[in-house]
């Protein structure tokens, strides 16, 4: 990523089994991802003297690493939410590029969905609220999906936004499910089966939001010139930048149409020295719907305000003005809790020419851009086949 | 549709009795003692007198750590909202469908409140609204401002 000598690549990638895996515990999904992105680069767990990686409890990486019996003397645990891995890749990048690490393992795993079975019944739910700010939504019953409501109808006042503009991204989403075998939901969908939908917090639908799954994926970073020894074409880390506007009430969110993207997407771009014209393919957070018209904007894909036009008519498709979520994103493929590093995966993928029938064609620069917690984060990171 | 109105949990009652309650810090407990008195209030820097919610130690525009309470009128406009159909806290599914808006608080520099917009048809409110605060009694020591449509007659 910097002009120094050792640059750094993503030489693995993974993912674990997914969207549903009852049989498995989060440790285990870990597990799974990792072998499979370090058999990916041709290494081991005997390679790795860094681990990167976040969950939602403290400590997280050295379970992590007690699981995988890795003694790391490079530990993440950085957590910005779902843009977490964006982040971590991006650390991971600086510490193998510094000399604090050789190869930097980034893991993520959950088991969200069955757990969410298994509390079925205790009639819980209403807990787990933070005592921080989160009460400040909790008290007047607001919901993750109301927040993200909050700033589809505010698009929407401002720039006319509509409905079935926010569905498009669902249904290209699904186009692209429809293709990837392990995909949660692969039935094709209209627009008008998206607005039709159960509404959920007006303005989103049900299908305007994300699924719930299981799920894990993995990377391996290193540098260019340890991947020159290994099994893949390395990928380069052109550069990153990740921001924040506020934690997790939208009362400190200074403009609700405006993500956290819009700092770190054109420092990012500037750090790789490329423009938004020179991605070639995006892998974009999509927890719903309107979240990818956001960040398309934020990114400078098009203007503030056009994220709508920009979205219809299979803007986001292969072929389109932006192909996006390739394997089907968090709407259809997997959201496992967090999504950050499935971003990567399908990135590196595109990159190295492996995605199948959603292959863009001579796909060169790829861009992965996080977010995270109720819109308050966001980290780009862009991903080259060459250093330009 | 029907809506959280005063006649769901009694008087002057919107949402249900097993509502989480807040742990107050440092910054926050003048805000609760405000509200239980019935006082929308929101932190003004001493420096630069840009407000902020929710509470906090310091100014975000200047850093400054000098701050006082700003005592408002309890009027506003409706920022944005969202109609609740799915709640996520139990004691609530019996409340669905309910508004959340973001409103923007007249002579607080721009400083919003994540509430409510009670006693209206979710389908009556709109971006732009004219809101007044209406208190919500929780407890002995808790009440909540949320909001009627100015149209209905409430907030002055």
């Amino acid at each position: 990523m910097s002009g120094g000598r050792r640059r750094a690549v993503v030489a693995g990638v993974a993912t674990s089994d997914y969207p549903h895996l009852p049989h498995l515990s989060e440790h285990a999904v870990h597990g799974q991802a990792a072998d499979r992105a370090l058999a990916d680069a041709g290494l081991t767990l005997a390679d790795v003297d860094g681990l990167a990686t976040a969950g939602f409890f403290p400590m997280y990486a050295t379970g992590v690493a007690e699981y995988l019996g890795l003694h790391p003397v490079y530990l993440d645990e950085t957590n910005t939410g779902g843009s977490s891995f964006e982040v971590l890749v991006e650390h991971a990048a600086y510490a193998v590029e510094a000399g604090a690490a050789e190869t930097v393992l980034v893991t993520y795993g959950s088991v969200q969905l069955s757990q969410m079975g298994r509390r079925l019944g205790t009639g819980g739910g209403g807990g787990g609220f933070a005592p921080g700010p989160a009460i400040h939504d909790a008290l007047w019953g607001n919901t993750l999906v109301g927040n993200y409501a909050l700033a589809a109808r505010r698009h929407m006042h401002e720039y006319g936004t509509t409905p079935e503009q926010l569905a498009a991204v669902a249904v290209t989403m699904r186009q692209h499910a429809a293709t990837n075998p392990q995909a949660q939901e692969r039935d094709p969908i209209t627009v008008e089966d998206v607005v039709s939908s159960r509404l959920v917090a007006d303005p989103l639908h049900k299908l305007d939001c994300c699924v719930i799954s299981d799920g894990g994926a993995a990377c391996v970073v290193t540098t260019a010139e340890r991947a020159a020894d290994l099994r893949r074409d390395p990928v380069y880390v052109l550069g990153a930048a990740h921001a924040t506007t506020h934690h997790m009430n939208l009362s400190a969110m200074p403009d609700l149409t405006v993500t956290p993207a819009a700092q770190s997407g054109p420092l990012a771009f500037a750090r790789a020295g490329i423009t938004p014209d020179d991605v070639d393919v995006a892998q974009l957070y999509d927890s719903f719907t309107i979240t990818v018209v956001l960040t398309v904007e934020d990114l400078g894909f098009c203007a503030k305000g056009e994220g709508g036009a920009f979205v219809e008519d299979d803007g986001l498709a292969v072929g389109g003005r932006l192909p996006t979520n390739t394997d089907g994103g968090g709407l259809s493929a997997c959201h496992p809790g967090m999504r950050g590093m499935f971003l990567i995966v399908e990135a590196v993928r595109q990159l190295r020419g492996q995605a199948g029938a959603t292959q863009v064609p001579d796909a060169r620069v790829a861009v992965a851009h996080g977010t995270g917690g109720m819109l308050s984060t966001g980290a780009t990171l862009v991903l080259g086949r060459e250093v330009p | 549709m029907s809506a959280p109105s005063a006649a769901a949990g009694g008087e002057g009652r919107f949402f249900p009795d097993e509502m989480p309650v807040p742990a107050a810090s440092a910054e926050t407990m003048g805000w609760w003692e405000a509200a239980a008195s019935h006082r929308l209030v929101v932190q003004r820097c001493q420096e630069c007198g840009c407000t902020r919610h929710p509470p906090g130690p310091r100014c975000p525009g200047c850093r400054s750590a000098a701050w006082e309470w700003l005592t408002l009128a309890g009027t506003g406009t409706v920022y944005t909202y969202t109609i609740v159909h799915q709640a996520f806290i139990p004691a609530l599914a019996g409340t669905v469908p309910y508004v959340v808006a973001v409103v923007e608080l007249d002579g607080a520099d721009g400083a919003r409140l994540v509430s409510n917009v009670v006693d209206a048809e979710p389908t009556e409110v709109s971006v732009g609204a004219r809101v007044g605060v209406v208190w919500e009694d929780m407890g002995p020591e808790l009440a909540l401002p949320r909001f009627r449509l100015a149209s209905a007659g409430a907030g002055r």
